[in-house]
Parts: C-alpha cells; structure tokens; sequence
C-alpha cells in the first residue's frame, strides 16, 4: 500500500459520511437537543414574559420531593399503567387468541373489527361519550345502577376524588383494548401451525396450547406491548386533560397534566421541566428494563 | 464522522443560541405615538375570545367591514374559546408570535404583558384625556392601568349576576331573595318542589371561584382583599375568609347538586338553566342573551336576575360587585402598530358598540353610547343600571390573584364544594401558596 493510502481513504470515508450527516444533525436537532434542552431548563427558573432565567440549581428538583401533587400524580400514573397491563396486554393477549381460534375467518374479521372501533375515535369525542356516561344522576352509568337497584354505588364518577382517575383508566382501557388485540392477533397468526398439531397430537388441550405454545411464541410481542404500556401510561396526558383537567382538587392529576399546569397555567417553566425529567426517567428505565427481560426469554425457533 | 460531529454540533449550538435570544423579552417598552401615520396595507392579526360559535361571528363580521373600508388591508383572526384562550396566549408568548391586537383580562393577567413589555404603552392613544380615550367608559379604561399607565383597549364590561327562572319561583311561590339567608330558604323550598334550586357545574373549577369572589367582597374588606393580592403584602387572616367559606359551603349543600357539581361541566348547568330544569343558573350578564334565548325552553320574559345577595352581618363592601371589563392590548412587537390601533378604534365605534350589545351577542360595550337600549335586551339593559351604581367592581379571584394563589383557590375550592376539605383548611392552602409565591 502506498504512503498516501489511508489518507485517501479516510477522506472518502469522511465524505461518504455526508450522507449519514443529514439524518445526524435532523435527529440530533429534533430529538436528541430538545431531551437535553429540557434538563438545562429545569435548573432554571424562567418568566416567559420577560424571558428573565435565573439559575436556581436543583432547586426545582427539591420542589418535587416537597410537591404533594407530585406524589398524587405518580401514584395515578402508576395505577395506570398497572391496569392497563392487565387490560391491554393480558386482557388483550387472550381475547386475540380466542379470536385467532375461531374457524371462521370472516367471524375473526368481524370481531377484530368490533374490538378496534373505538380506538379509531378520537379522544376528544371519546372524553365527550364518557363524560355524558359518567355524569351525575342524570348520566348512564348512574342510570343503570338506579335501574338495578344499586342507588347507594351511584356518585358523580368524574368529580369524586376518590374515583375521578379509575373513570378515566376505565374509558381509556375501553379504547386502547382493540388496538392491542389487534396487534397480538397479527403476532399469533404468524406461530407455525404445525407447533399446535404437535401439541394437539401430544394430548394438550386448549389451554396447555395457550400457555405452553401461544404465550411463549407471542413473548416478544408481550414485552413490547408491556413497553408501549407503561410508557403510555406515563405520558398520559389527553386523557386526563379532556376528562376532568387533574380535578376535582388536583386527586387526578397525572405527571402530564400537573407539567402542562405548571408551565402553561402557573408559568413555572423550570419546574415543569423537572417534572418532565421525572417521566423521561421513569419511562427511560420501565424501556431499558422491559428490553432487557425479553432479550433474555426470547424464544428461537 | 467528525465533520459531521462537527456539523451537528455547530447546529446544536445555533439552535440553542436562536433559542435563547427567542426567549429574551424586550428591554424597553414600547410607547405607541398618536400621530403616527397609518398605512392601510398589509395584514393586522388580532387574538380574540369570542371563539364560541354564537360570539364568533361579531369579529369576523367587524373584519370583513374593516376590509371593505380599506381594501389594502387584511385582518387575520384566531378566535379562541374562554378555556382555551389562556394556553394559546402563553404558548405565542413564549414563541415570542403575539399577533399585533390580543384578549386580555385586567388584573394580574394583564399585569404579565406589562412586566415583560410586551403590550405597547398606549397612555397617549387611549388615556382618558385623549380622543379615543373620550369615548370609552372611564372606569373600564382604567382597569387597565398599570403604574400608572395605559395599556388595554376594554371592548365590553362584563359583570355577575345570579339569573333566574321567573316562572319557577312564582310555581314554587318564592321571590327574588333580599338576604343571602332567605336565598338559602328559597332554595329549599324550590327543592321540596322537585326543582334543582341552582344548576352549579364546577368540573372546570372557575365557576365555584366566582360565587367565592363575590362573598368575599362582602365579607372581608376592600382593602385587605387588595393586599391580600399581592403576595408580598398578603396575611390572609381577616376572619371574614372563613365566613365566606362557610357561606359558600351553605349554598353548595343547600342550593345545588352537593358534591356531584364537580362531576358536571358549567356548559352542562348552564343549559339546564336555560332548558327551565334549574330555578338559578350564577352567571355573566355577557350570558344573558345566551341564557334566554328566542328558542330556549326559558323564555326571555321570564328571565330574572339579581345580585347574589349580602350576608347579614357581612363586614366587607355590600354595594360590590364582582366583574371586570374585558379587553385587548396591543403587541409592542406589532411592526405595524398604527394600523393595529386603528383597527381597534374601529372595533370600539360606537356603531360596531351597539352591535355588541345587542342579541345574539348581548356583550355590553364599553363604548360610550356604545349601547342603544332600543336594540338591547332589557336585562341586560337594567344589569348594567345595576352596574353603575355599584361601589367596588371585584375582579375574579382567579385574574386577580398570581397564578399559583389562583390554583390553589381552583383546587381546594373544589374540595370545599365535594367535602373533603374544611373552609379553615382552604384558607391553609391559600395562604401557603402565596407564601411560596412571596419568596
């Protein structure tokens, strides 16, 4: 090789780079800046009117620990997301294998069609259906539970401290259901048939087959759907916003929404900053961990 | 890779620098010269709050007219509803995009603009001894000075006021009551009679604060309420607070749902009201004509109202009255300044007034003679009487106090109302945020 031929090859190497560099400097840009943008923030306090920052250190942080609603809106969070796993990843898990077991191909459409609907309908109209159902008195919900003799359950769903946030998971629940279903029909349909003749000839019954050749053959779509969850969970925010804002008294504030009153409403820049570390945080680990767990019980076939 | 390292590092650092000089405000305020020349060309963007469909139509009706008059012109409207108003103005602020005239209300709301000077200081256009200033009602032009300065443009007066069915309370066999105690026995014997005394719909959190705000102008001095604004001066330890509260509190248990009005949105309670299920519906003579109207179940003659009347013993002001104008300002960044002002001297004529103030708006002008009583609804018409004689205009509690003391008036109020907090543990609340507030 002559003298001059790494050189050269560098500079072809760095040129070819151009290419990958438009993609750099728009993912760095749009993604990657605004994420480390948001932790100089929060060491700030900023008036948006005057655009006065004053450094206050972690100041802001401290303020979390202290901040009630801080604690309220963590605990909804984490409510949240523990009942929509149960709804949406196994709930949805074993409707999808029912659904796949069907003989019908055209009853399988239909009922995949029928469990998707509502998450084609947007939230704002959905909030709208849901707070008509929840309304006191005059409102569905306490309509039927009039209707059947159950008067004392009866209560204002949404401005009841005590049950604002499950009237809002519940409605949540209701549309996210279908579209996880879905997801893990698409997963159950690409198992090998021959694995569930083998397990038919072996003697297992419906069940054994699910647990035994359905569940661990759909692993790593559970694992992704446990992410796409939880993370959801913890970046709720329109749900929230639609239903009740975080009322009655704050009870269903979630991190979202208590971060938008804290910036938007009360003008805390920086505080509300430090709540978004909180969810980048928590989301950022629930990811890494989830990933983690189903790299190690991933299935070859 | 290292040019390109490089490169994105270098754009990172552009970005970061344009940001933060986004961010900076304005150094000096901006003073807007009377006699500046207007230019009829270009574009004025004007913010409004009349984004609900039955407001909607008065400025695009005033813009399309403006247009007619000078044809080089074009008004660009972005119309938001009273919730969302507040969001969008925070989120042009912060993007430093305020259209040249924007909706503001007066106290601390306002207050923002002016620290940050973003609103043009317009003393010499609208002061009360200019032209323009001539022709609007003193005390709305004054609502919005600040150190001694003028910044808004007040477009209509707005006032609250409790509505109600004339027809139920004569079924029921009650009269408009004269004490705070006999609208509490009115409600209850509405109540016997199978009728929600007062439609109370507080999922939203404003509309509790509006009956606190009025008790508490009756209960607690006018100016320990003042100082009890401001953070820095704030003590909060006039018991008239908690006699509020406990007012409050009788109304919410007596008068409405109880606990459920949390669960129910204010538009839900005003139609009722306005559907004749509610005897009371607490609102804002800007919702009069909204309330009765040719085709709701309420008929306008059978529409009543009356000021939510005075606790007996009550050592605060008893000819109060909570309300506030409401009104624009003009972006001290508006490259095109002197048109924007013409724009709204327009808005404000006593023709387009008049407009205003009469159905389907019903949003009383703060244009002198802005009102022609022939046109008006005669509610509205007495409501303004009402007034005029009124001693101390209480601006809402929750534009009047900063934004941190408002949330914890929104929220806790909604505790009061569903029973999970006491009045004494409501002023605790209040208190600590304007302490936190002071710091």
């Amino acid at each position: 090789m002559r003298a001059g031929g790494t050189s050269e090859f560098r500079l072809r190497d760095l040129l070819s780079f151009r290419w990958a560099a438009i993609a750099v400097i728009l993912v760095a840009w749009f993604v990657y800046y605004p994420i480390v943008d948001n932790f100089i923030v929060s060491t700030t306090d900023e008036d948006i009117f005057t655009g006065e920052v004053t450094q206050v250190g972690l100041a802001n942080y401290q303020r979390l620990l202290d901040d009630p609603v801080v604690w309220v809106a963590l605990w909804n969070n984490f409510v949240y997301a523990a009942i929509s796993i149960v709804f949406q990843v196994f709930g949805a898990f074993l409707l999808a294998a029912m659904i796949e077991g069907l003989d019908s191909e055209r009853l399988r459409r239909f009922w995949r069609a029928v469990y998707f609907i509502p998450s084609a309908i947007s939230i704002t109209i959905t909030g709208l259906l849901f707070y008509f159902i929840y309304q006191p008195a005059i409102g569905l919900l306490d309509g039927v539970l009039k209707a059947s003799g159950l008067e004392t359950l009866m209560r204002p769903w949404l401005g009841d401290e005590g049950t604002a946030i499950y009237a809002i998971i519940a409605m949540s629940q209701w549309q996210g259901f279908g579209y996880s279903t879905l997801l893990f029909a698409v997963a159950i349909q690409k198992i090998p048939r021959e694995l569930y003749d083998a397990a038919i000839i072996d003697g297992a019954g419906p069940l054994r087959r699910l647990w035994n050749v359905t569940f661990p053959l759909t692993r790593e779509m559970t694992g992704l759907m446990t992410i796409i969850t939880v993370t959801g969970a913890f970046q709720v925010f329109n749900e929230v916003m639609v239903m009740t804002a975080g009322g009655p008294n704050n009870s269903s504030q979630v991190l979202g929404t208590w971060l938008y009153q804290q910036g938007f409403t009360e003008n805390n820049f920086g505080y509300g900053a430090a709540i978004a570390a909180v969810i980048f945080a928590v989301t950022m680990l629930t990811g890494t961990a989830q990933l983690i767990y189903t790299r190690r019980r991933r299935v070859q076939l | 890779m290292k040019i390109s390292m490089h490169l994105a590092a270098f754009a990172v650092t552009a970005v970061s620098a344009a940001a933060l000089l986004a961010g900076q405000g304005r150094a000096e305020e901006v003073v807007a010269d009377p006699s500046a020349k207007v230019e009829y060309s270009g574009t004025v963007s004007v913010l409004t709050k009349f984004g609900l469909q039955q407001l909607s139509p008065y400025f695009v009706g005033v813009a399309a007219e403006y247009e007619k008059l000078h044809p080089g012109v074009k008004v660009e409207l972005i119309q938001e509803s009273d919730d969302s108003v507040k969001g969008k103005t925070k989120t042009l602020v912060a993007s430093n995009s305020l259209p040249d005239v924007y909706f503001t209300w007066t106290g601390s709301w306002g207050a923002n603009f002016v620290r940050g000077h973003r609103a043009a200081d317009l003393s010499k256009v609208i002061g009360p001894d200019t032209e323009w200033g001539k022709t609007l009602v003193p005390a709305a032009v004054q609502a919005f000075q600040y150190n001694g300065k003028y910044y808004g443009i007040p477009l209509y007066l707005d006032v609250k006021f409790m509505g109600y069915n004339k027809a139920i309370f004569a079924k029921s066999g009650v009269a408009a009551p004269k004490s705070f105690e006999e609208l509490l026995t009115a409600c209850d014997t509405l109540r016997k009679g199978g009728v929600t005394p007062i439609s109370l719909g507080n999922k939203e959190a404003w509309p509790a604060v509006h009956f606190a705000g009025q008790l508490l102008a009756y209960n607690v001095p006018r100016a320990t309420l003042e100082a009890d604004f401001e953070p820095k001066t704030a003590k909060y330890d006039d018991p008239g607070y908690v006699a509020s509260l406990q007012q409050f509190k009788a109304l919410i248990d007596r008068c409405t749902d109880g606990a459920a009005v949390n669960g129910t949105s204010y538009s839900s309670a005003f139609q009722q009201f306005s559907n004749a299920q509610s005897a009371m519906y607490y609102q804002e003579i800007i919702e009069f004509d909204q309330a009765a109207t040719a085709d709701s179940a309420l008929k306008r003659e059978d529409f009543g109202f009356f000021v939510l009347p005075v606790p007996e013993g009550a050592k605060g002001d008893p000819k109060a009255i909570e309300g506030a104008p409401e009104g624009y300002m003009i972006s001290a960044a508006s490259k095109n300044m002197p048109l924007a002002i013409d724009f709204m001297k327009f808005v404000t004529s006593k023709e387009n007034g008049q407009v205003l103030s009469s159905p389907p708006y019903g949003q009383p002008s703060a244009t002198v003679g802005g009102s022609s009583k022939e046109k008006m609804s005669p509610q509205v018409v007495e409501g303004l009487a009402a007034l005029e004689s009124a001693s101390y205009l209480m601006p809402w509690l929750d534009t009047a106090n900063s934004a941190r003391v408002a949330s914890a008036w929104l929220a806790s109020l909604q505790a009061l109302a569903g029973g999970t907090m006491t009045p004494e543990q409501v002023m605790d609340t209040v208190k600590e945020a304007s302490a936190a507030d002071a710091k």
